[in-house]
């Protein structure tokens, strides 16, 4: 076995599909799980905003009567300062720019990283040339790119592109790789002898094994450009949540930079529970996991 | 089938392993042969051999006159693990005409087929059901569709209901009995269990323990079918069968639990 990290144990989505097998039928609550405890059903959902709410009144306490609120700005407070910056759109067009940079890096970076990563699980030979330099490129984070994109690159929109296509390409490349690699022999088998060619192997088979640890690589992935894209906004933009952020910083707008990183919260949020959306409905056959074992 | 003289050697560790020295079987068509021993005797060694997914390193194996070099659809194996070998993103109609679509089998031609199959291990109601919602012995039922529906002479069986519960496992066995009895497939049928080799073979093909196994007796069974475990004549071969095996048996359990000493 080759030293193949895959993220797939850490992920809570393989933990959410070990819990759930796909299962049509599980989609659509029956009236046995209705009936009689439906408060049941609602409690995870309460128990998370009581949470949050808790969480909220606590920060307003200490922020008021312990903490300076200058530095700590109380979420009333933060909320007050909110408003008007959703009114005027400004925060929406921050977002829809940084979430356009994240988009493009991402697709790129997971389409290119998935195209080379079934290469390299299959074609031995590929892999064992490119992996010591995989090996190596990996540990420069988005970040630690972030000065030379910009000599490259400029301020403009190219930088921020390349920077999350470089954090998105390693780390679906390699799930994808593992994917293909942990494809079970017995089903390569299988296919074989129901008269599977090699190719059809490969693409019948053994891509399709490999889905569940691609969707998990891009669930990563789509974290971590959210995590790269605040800073290089914050260094080379002037647009973005993260300009945001640091044009805040600049003026001492306290209460702005909070409005900044709750929004950034929320949208990390919001795209993840999207991107979860999207893959129960369109890859649901594929999301089988340990389910079937 | 004719195997003469096979030898496997291993040779990945420090000194190589023979795992198979000199097994010779003339496995007839039509005939339903199980291959008894402990495990660790090569027995799945033997029947991947046969499947053509290893080469021997020695020996031969022919299957009618052309001799076997790869996998191929005239000798379907059929696995215990149902959950890695079947297509969980197939749908079981789509899982046993996978072997159909490979080959472009026209689609009125495929449908007839993949209809004909599920109906005969009972499935055609589950059929747009994906393999996660089957109970285990449905999923094994559904690899014997999908084994049949691409037409092979021969099913290899890999201890193939080993992992499941005593009654379901009786009434697989039901299953397969019929299937072949109806089908006249040839079935060589790897086993640990006595009883499930005396209640299914016509013959027993028994192996030593490893390493260096081969086949030390073949036993032939001529009791009618369905047969009954209770019958005193196949109560005597178990004991007699027991006795045969005991040696090796004794032999692997000490080797197993050699470290944990």
């Amino acid at each position: 076995m080759p030293p193949l990290r895959s993220l797939l144990p850490l992920s809570g989505l393989a933990k959410h599909a070990l819990g759930a097998p796909p299962n049509r039928r599980a989609a659509v609550p029956g009236p046995a799980i209705t009936s009689g405890n439906g408060s049941r059903r609602y409690r995870p959902l309460a128990l998370a905003a009581a949470s949050l709410l808790i969480a909220f009144a606590i920060w307003q306490l200490l922020s008021t009567f312990i903490f300076n609120p200058f530095l700590i700005p109380p979420p009333l407070e933060v909320i007050r300062t909110a408003i008007p910056m959703l009114m005027s759109g400004e925060i929406l067009a921050d977002v829809a720019i940084s979430m356009q940079r994240v988009l493009v890096g991402f697709i790129s970076g997971s389409l290119t990283g998935i195209v080379l990563g079934v290469l390299l699980g299959r074609i031995r030979i590929m892999h064992d040339l490119l992996d010591p330099i995989m090996e190596l490129l990996r540990y420069l984070s988005p970040t630690a790119m972030i000065p030379i994109a910009v000599i490259w690159f400029g301020i403009g929109e190219m930088s921020k592109y390349f920077l999350i296509f470089w954090g998105t390409f390693f780390i679906v490349l390699v799930n994808t790789t593992a994917g293909v690699w942990r494809a079970p022999i017995t089903r390569q088998r299988a296919a074989e002898c129901l008269g599977a060619n090699r190719l059809q192997i490969f693409v019948m088979v053994m891509i399709p094994s490999a889905v569940p640890y691609i969707v998990t690589g891009m669930r990563v992935a789509m974290a971590s450009s959210f995590m790269s894209i605040i800073p290089a906004e914050i260094l080379a933009a002037d647009s973005g949540i993260g300009y945001l952020l640091q044009k805040s910083s600049l003026l001492l707008q306290t209460n702005r930079i909070f409005v900044a990183l709750l929004t950034i919260c929320i949208l990390g949020f919001a795209v993840d529970r999207l991107f979860r959306f999207l893959v129960d409905r369109v890859l649901t056959r594929y999301m089988f996991y340990v389910a079937m074992i | 089938m004719r195997l003469a003289g096979l030898h496997k050697i291993y040779s990945s560790g420090h000194a190589p392993y023979v795992a198979l020295d000199g097994v010779d079987i003339v496995i007839s068509k039509g005939e339903f042969f199980c291959l008894l021993g402990p495990s660790g005797c090569g027995k799945s060694t033997l029947l991947n051999i046969l499947a053509g997914f290893e080469p021997a390193s020695g020996g031969s194996v022919t299957s009618g006159d052309v001799a076997v070099t790869r996998a191929g659809r005239e000798r379907v194996m059929f696995f215990q693990d149902a959950g890695s070998a079947l297509f969980p993103w197939l749908t079981v109609e789509e899982n046993v005409r996978f072997g159909l679509r490979v080959r472009k089998v026209p689609r009125q031609e495929r449908d007839t087929i993949v209809a004909k199959y599920l109906q005969m291990v009972s499935l055609d109601r589950h059929r747009d059901k994906f393999p996660s919602e089957l109970s285990g012995g449905m999923r094994q039922r559904l690899q014997i569709a999908r084994a049949l529906a691409v037409e092979p002479e021969i099913l290899l069986m890999d201890e193939p209901f080993g992992a499941l519960d005593a009654l379901t496992r009786r009434r697989m066995h039901a299953v397969l009995l019929a299937i072949w009895q109806h089908t006249g497939k040839t079935v060589v049928f790897v086993t640990h269990d006595i009883g499930e080799a005396i209640l299914l073979g016509d013959r027993i093909g028994m192996m030593s323990a490893g390493p260096r196994s081969t086949i030390t007796k073949v036993i032939e069974i001529d009791r009618p079918r369905p047969r009954d475990p209770t019958d005193p004549q196949l109560a005597r071969l178990f004991h007699e069968i027991e006795a045969l095996l005991a040696p090796d048996l004794d032999r692997s359990e000490h080797l197993d639990h050699e470290p944990a000493e």
